[in-house]
């Protein structure tokens, strides 16, 4: 119980008197106070983060599951032979890369940009001389490097328990960097720009959850794009979801050959410049139509 | 009898309660219809490629993901909702607004438990239902009457486990506040959507011995396509009512933990 007072902020250090005195031994006790409020100081600071990122790697291990799963289910049905021309080390690999990648792209705040719009916390957004979207933009960067030190240290382990296979080569290697920076920004850009239609509609997060299921089937989490069957794949190869997640993964796990990858680039860059301009006609239309709630 | 009249209030309370907001039936449709349809699409990817993986088919496969969605329409029908506001976030061991069960002239188990209802979470049982018949059929094979009963009593088992692992863990809250326990029963819980038999061994007994979520939806499978074992069944009654009894004594020893949020 006393902890959680801690955590509240409502942890007073009572040490009056102390100081004021001369003499030695009210000095030393003065001082020994000092040290033990300011040692229980850093350890509830220390707790209340430790709340706080429990909470961060709480989410994270509940995003890592489904891809996780797959992993199994996958590597399982390949046993000591191939599905699809993939080996079990092949898929272990293909989704390890996966997971971090899911986590490096998925926008976590996506889903609190609604509640600014309902809840008028969109006025001091834009009493400020930059754009909203750079509140967005920073609790981003933050957030994800709170889920990046849960993430890749249990990926790590979870190597070297399943031993994957990857045959990794520079083009890859260099290829993956703006693959994964791309799919970032689409997945961000694209997200954000459902959120903001909370400006129209109270409902608008069921949009979110709705493009939740489709990057779950098309963006390569169920199962590699090659292994999709025919209509499923097409889909995959012409929405833009593959370019979500999907695309960076098949790069450095090599799956494409040269084509594939020029390919992959130009649906990657095409599709963010439809969310860039999607984002910009949404935000300028919805920001005319905001009218803040509350006092 | 008294909780029987009590469960029937709670019911009829929900009901009002979830009339009051319409549109919040379309939002829930379509989150049902989109874990329903991601479920039988992922099913149907894997065996695309693959005949059969450690002798489960397409079929006893469905099975399986049937007996999953119906565990979750219930879990969301009537444990989850309760226990959810109890140990999750802003739960009322958190906040305190626990000492109102407490005062409460019934058994504080009972109320913590099935208070709460979300009858939207029929839409979620019609589906999962629904999965279930469509794998009766593909299986083929006549069910007899022994067949059905295996089945039903295997699934009420699973139902047990699944509220008695959620009870344990909620009841962890208050050792330790603020953890979202029932958040990491969620993502384990999501392991039960496959056989256990498709996971690695070390995984396999995880899911069985410690945090059994395998066998909820495991054992009912086996018996809707009618190779459930006799012994098996036996054992996840067992189970059922060994972990039932061990999560309440968990929770009532928990309780006494329990010191209020104020001052």
């Amino acid at each position: 119980m006393l902890d959680r007072r801690r955590n509240d902020g409502v942890f007073h250090l009572d040490y009056t008197g102390g100081e004021s005195r001369c003499d030695q031994e009210s000095f030393y006790i003065g001082e020994t106070m000092k040290l033990r409020g300011g040692l229980a100081l850093i350890k509830a600071t220390w707790l209340s983060w430790m709340q706080v990122r429990s909470f961060f790697f709480l989410l994270a291990f509940g995003w890592m599951i489904p891809p996780l799963i797959y992993l199994f289910v996958w590597s399982t049905a390949a046993g000591s032979g191939t599905v699809g021309g993939m080996t079990r080390e092949g898929f272990v690999a293909y989704y390890l890369v996966l997971i971090v990648v899911n986590q490096l792209t998925y926008s976590q705040t996506n889903w609190t940009v609604g509640d600014v719009i309902r809840y008028g916390g969109m006025s001091s957004l834009l009493l400020r001389p930059l754009s909203p979207v750079f509140d967005a933009l920073s609790s981003e960067v933050a957030g994800k490097v709170v889920y990046l030190t849960f993430v890749v240290p249990v990926t790590a382990v979870l190597a070297v328990i399943l031993r994957p296979e990857l045959h990794l080569t520079l083009r890859n290697a260099l290829a993956f960097v703006p693959a994964v920076a791309l799919a970032w920004a689409l997945r961000f850009l694209w997200g954000y720009s459902l959120a903001l239609l909370a400006f129209w509609a109270t409902q608008a997060d069921a949009l979110l959850a709705l493009q939740d299921a489709l990057i779950f089937l098309l963006a390569g989490q169920v199962a590699p794009t090659v292994l999709l069957p025919g209509v499923l794949r097409t889909a995959a190869l012409v929405l833009p979801f593959r370019y979500m997640v999907g695309f960076p993964v098949e790069v450095l796990s090599g799956q494409l050959d040269r084509v594939g990858l020029g390919v992959g680039f130009a649906y990657q860059v095409g599709w963010l410049t439809v969310a860039l301009v999607a984002f910009l006609v949404i935000w300028r239309a919805g920001v005319r139509r905001y009218s803040a709630v509350g006092g | 009898m008294q909780y029987l009249r009590m469960v029937r209030l709670f019911i009829s309370t929900a009901i009002q309660n979830m009339l009051a907001y319409r549109l919040n039936f379309w939002i829930s449709l379509l989150h049902s219809l989109l874990s329903f349809g991601t479920g039988v699409i992922a099913v149907e990817v894997l065996f695309g490629q693959v005949e059969a993986i450690r002798g489960w088919t397409l079929s006893s496969t469905l099975g399986l993901l049937g007996t999953y969605l119906t565990l979750g329409a219930l879990r969301r029908l009537f444990i989850g909702p309760s226990l959810e506001a109890l140990a999750g976030m802003d739960g009322e061991i958190w906040t305190g607004k626990f000492d109102y069960t407490l005062l409460r002239p019934v058994d504080v188990q009972f109320l913590a438990s099935v208070r709460l209802w979300q009858p939207l979470a029929l839409l979620d049982l019609v589906l999962g239902g629904g999965v279930l018949i469509a794998a009766g059929v593909r299986l083929g094979h006549t069910m007899t009457f022994a067949d059905v009963l295996s089945f039903l009593v295997a699934l009420a088992s699973g139902v047990a486990i699944l509220y008695a692992i959620l009870l344990a863990f909620s009841a962890l809250v208050f050792w330790s506040p603020g953890f979202l326990y029932t958040w990491l029963f969620n993502a384990l819980f999501q392991m039960a959507r496959y056989p256990v038999g498709l996971y690695p061994g070390w995984l396999r007994l995880v899911l069985t011995w410690v945090v059994p979520v395998g066998i909820m939806t495991t054992v009912p499978a086996q018996a809707l396509s009618g190779d459930l074992p006799a012994a098996t069944l036996a054992g996840s009654l067992a189970l059922a009512v060994v972990l039932f009894a061990v999560a309440t004594v968990l929770f009532r020893t928990g309780l006494h933990r329990y010191a209020s949020a104020s001052s």
